[in-house]
């Protein structure tokens, strides 16, 4: 095991912008997992003694204007937006990634109908169409993570198809056809792994703009409902006090800044670790 | 000799790299005379591209620089020199020409205006002068309609007018020496043998020095006056060509010569190994039979001349027949339609019309049974190993996929196989950990031919498969070829632009123009005595390692008048 990952390691240490974005995100995964343990007070508990408080030695982010702590908060938001930021990209990551491969690869009519779909979903805005699709399905996170997915494989098959395009005419593909190898293993074992680093840079700005959406979503009160501790609803409930109690919305959004800070770093140090740059 | 215009003195040249610095160009020294043609020669990373860009300090890469050494012109040291100087002397001193004109030219650009653009940065001149004087070197390197072909993009042109379009370029700014980077390597023998010419009319007009880079010794045999033969960044020899391709002193020199294909010695050798076509059983069934076989493509867009949407023809009306353990060179300029044919054959390809049989079934007819005999009993062997291989697997893995594919052999017996298969192409069972990017490309190459192997296959199909390699290593697999041949009983269709290497490997040999067989017969018959004018063409154009036989200009053949007769539209290959 340890073996095995040593060169992982020896690549990944030559690439200061990869090794900081790993950090981050590892400490944000660390902060999500022992989030009970370190979080000093309950999120969602509210004093009306304690409203509005400045940052101080015994709430380090202050407090909002239930009195809740805002430290504690961060803190247990991280589970949400990780989880809204990972889940968010993977399903849309796994469809767009098959479709398109199937629709590059395949070619013809196949091809055409994908694309078509594509032109169809693209031709909406974007933040028009999850507010329709969460209409239908309820509020929720839930109905989020499938508005997610239906949207947002589009931008992955575009890139996924048009590295397909390229591959199927390079000499390994035609020798894997003259050898006989049935079309869905040239398509996934042989041509795929080629062409997917790509998408998975891409897939980590992704991340920024899932968790983006995800505090848009929340803010407009269709995404995570109050009380849970969600960094997008803590900046919305922060707003109306701005001008008074500036640490309500600053300390969720620095987190949702750093965290998208982690996830573009790591992006781009995978581009180069992939040599998705030359 | 007379005085040296440009002499290079103890020239090293350091990689930075990430385990310490690597010496790439070693103390190496030599002189350039006004108006000598001096040919660098050596295998690929022998330092030749270099050495020629450090002389202008054009390093490929941050982590080079020049250690030590002076490049001397006019007496200046041009490594001393300040960047603005430096910049002067590129171009206005030393112009320089490289092996792919497609990735060096503007594409957004008319060729004319890019030659304009050189006349006008270092010469000063108004943009009218400037448009003249382009039209002046556009005649001069070979363009028959300068004035209409001014305002032509770049990929309006064939190889070979891009190519004098590049030589435009950089003669545009009139310069005294002109480094010549594998100017030919990508180009038809016809073409090459029309660039060399050009290239040594110029020197004859202009007086100009040239530092031709090249692996090939027919090239440096015919246009060079002096050779430097490098090896690893260090020179190994340098001398008049006469001398050191008669008499070369170094091992590694001698071993170059000997692997040049056109050796009339090492031919005589060979043929000896060849088999005629007389020896093969005759009541046998031709393994392949193609039977009037037309290849159509749809073009989309609009013709240049012609408005509309058009089918362009790639092979029409061919007919072959192959017999089994026949060995059949096929041979012409790309666009020929030599690899269209291979690729219909092996129904990569649909067939527009016409029928193929390969060992009885019809490919046409019986689609599923032929292509199934196909894919068991036939495999391909590609031009360029890095991307006949896929990047992400290790050469075992991949043998062992086409092993578990094929089914040919049991589970537990891959791994002997995938040992057998490396012993037979001549590598090390240790490759089978290896990636492709960690291998050498006639490793890679010898991979492929394994891959192909792993089939059992009764034919091989072996497209352009030494061009992009190194002398040295094109003959060490043209005899892993012959070698497999005669142990496996191959069956091998060899589709090859060098005359030289199908001349060696092959029994029989069919001669591809535009599409069709112009002419067909056993190698040695075809060769010595060729029906065809197009044949003879391509024979003559072949550079001779004899310096004292003339490469002659190619005469007859309408590809070279097409070829000179302005826009050229890009054909489909």
């Amino acid at each position: 095991m340890t073996a095995a990952l040593a060169p992982a390691w020896v690549a990944v240490r030559r690439r200061p912008t990869l090794l900081a974005g790993l950090i981050l995100l590892t400490a944000f995964l660390l902060i999500a997992l022992t989030a009970p343990l370190i979080a000093p007070y309950d999120p969602i508990l509210q004093n009306g003694d304690l409203r509005l408080q400045p940052p101080s030695w015994a709430h380090p982010f202050g407090t909002d204007n239930f009195g809740r702590d805002i430290f504690s908060r961060v803190i247990w938001g991280t589970r949400v937006d990780l989880q809204i930021a990972v889940i968010g990209v993977v399903f849309p990551f796994l469809i767009g990634t098959t479709v398109g491969t199937v629709a590059g690869y395949v070619g013809g009519k196949v091809d055409i109908v994908f694309m078509r779909v594509i032109d169809i979903i693209l031709a909406f805005p974007f933040l028009v169409l999850m507010l329709s699709i969460i209409a239908i399905l309820g509020p929720g996170l839930q109905s989020f993570y499938i508005a997610m997915a239906l949207v947002g494989w589009v931008s992955y098959a575009r890139l996924i198809r048009a590295q397909m395009l390229v591959l199927k005419t390079v000499d390994y593909a035609t020798a894997a056809l003259s050898l006989g190898f049935s079309g869905p293993r040239i398509m996934f074992r042989h041509l795929l792994p080629n062409a997917i680093a790509g998408s998975v840079v891409f897939s980590m700005s992704d991340c920024v703009l899932v968790l983006l959406s995800g505090a848009a979503i929340s803010y407009l009160g269709l995404g995570v409902q109050p009380p849970i501790a969600e960094w997008g609803v803590m900046v919305a409930e922060g707003q109306s006090f701005i001008t008074t109690a500036w640490w309500i919305t600053l300390f969720p959004g620095l987190s949702i800044v750093t965290l998208a800070f982690g996830f573009s770093l790591t992006g781009d140090g995978l581009g180069d670790l992939l040599g998705v740059r030359e | 000799m007379s005085e040296a215009l440009l002499s290079v003195r103890d020239l090293s040249v350091v990689f930075a790299g990430d385990d310490g610095p690597r010496t790439l160009i070693d103390n190496l020294s030599f002189d350039l005379g006004q108006g000598e043609i001096l040919g660098l020669v050596g295998e690929s990373g022998s330092g030749k591209s270099l050495t020629c860009r450090s002389l202008v300090r054009l390093m490929p890469s941050p982590k080079l620089a020049i250690t030590s050494g002076a490049v001397m012109l006019d007496g200046r040291d041009l490594t001393k020199v300040s960047e603005a100087d430096i910049r002067d002397v590129r171009g206005r001193d030393i112009g320089m020409i490289f092996q792919n004109p497609t990735s060096h030219l503007d594409p957004l650009m008319h060729i004319g205006d890019q030659i304009a653009e050189g006349i006008r940065v270092h010469r000063g001149v108004d943009g009218k002068a400037a448009r003249a004087a382009a039209l002046d070197i556009l005649a001069q390197v070979g363009f028959p309609h300068p004035a209409r072909q001014y305002n032509g993009y770049p990929h309006e042109f064939s190889g070979g007018m891009r190519q004098r379009a590049m030589i435009g370029v950089a003669l545009s700014c009139d310069p005294r020496i002109l480094i010549a980077d594998e100017p030919t390597t990508a180009l038809d023998v016809t073409i090459q043998a029309q660039i060399l010419k050009l290239l040594m009319d110029l020197r004859e007009s202009r007086g100009l020095s040239v530092i031709m880079i090249t692996h090939d010794l027919g090239i440096v045999a015919q246009t060079c006056d002096r050779i430097a033969v490098l090896r690893q960044g260090k020179l190994l020899e340098i001398g008049g060509k006469r001398d050191l391709l008669g008499r070369p002193q170094h091992p590694y020199t001698q071993n170059l010569i000997a692997s040049h294909p056109s050796m009339p010695a090492r031919q005589a050798a060979m043929s000896s190994h060849i088999v005629h076509p007389t020896a093969v059983v005759p009541k046998a069934r031709p393994l392949i039979e193609i039977d009037d076989l037309h290849v159509r493509f749809p073009v989309t867009g609009r013709g240049l001349f012609s408005g509309g949407p058009r089918e362009f023809s790639a092979v029409k009306g061919v007919s072959l027949q192959v017999m089994p353990g026949e060995t059949v060179g096929i041979v012409g300029e790309s666009g020929s339609g030599k690899s269209t044919l291979a690729r219909a054959l092996l129904g990569l390809t649909p067939i527009s019309d016409g029928h193929v049989s390969f060992d009885g079934a019809d490919i046409v007819m019986e689609r599923a049974k032929a292509l199934s005999k196909l894919r068991q009993e036939t495999a391909m062997v590609f031009q360029d190993p890095y991307n006949a291989l896929n990047p992400r697997l290790t050469i075992g893995t991949m043998l062992a996929e086409v092993l578990a594919v094929q089914d040919s052999v049991p589970k537990e017996r891959i791994p002997e196989r995938i040992g057998e298969l490396l012993d037979l192409v001549g590598l090390e069972r240790e490759f089978a950990g290896r990636k492709p990017l960690s291998m050498s490309g006639g490793q890679c190459q010898r991979a492929g031919i394994a891959r192909a192997l792993a089939v059992n296959p009764k034919l091989i199909v072996a497209d352009e498969c030494v061009a992009a390699l190194d002398v040295t290593i094109q003959a060490q697999i043209v005899d892993l070829f012959r070698d497999l041949k005669r142990r496996l009983n191959l069956t091998l269709l060899f589709i090859a632009h060098d005359l030289a290497i199908v001349r060696s490997l092959c029994e029989r040999v069919v001669v591809m123009y535009h599409g069709e067989i112009v002419e067909e017969g056993p190698t040695e018959d075809v060769f010595s005595a060729p029906r065809e004018a197009y044949t003879r063409a391509l024979i003559d154009a072949i550079p001779d390692i004899d310096p004292d036989k003339r490469l002659v200009p190619p005469r007859g053949g309408d590809a070279l008048i097409e070829e000179t007769s302005g826009l050229v539209t890009d054909e489909i290959s």
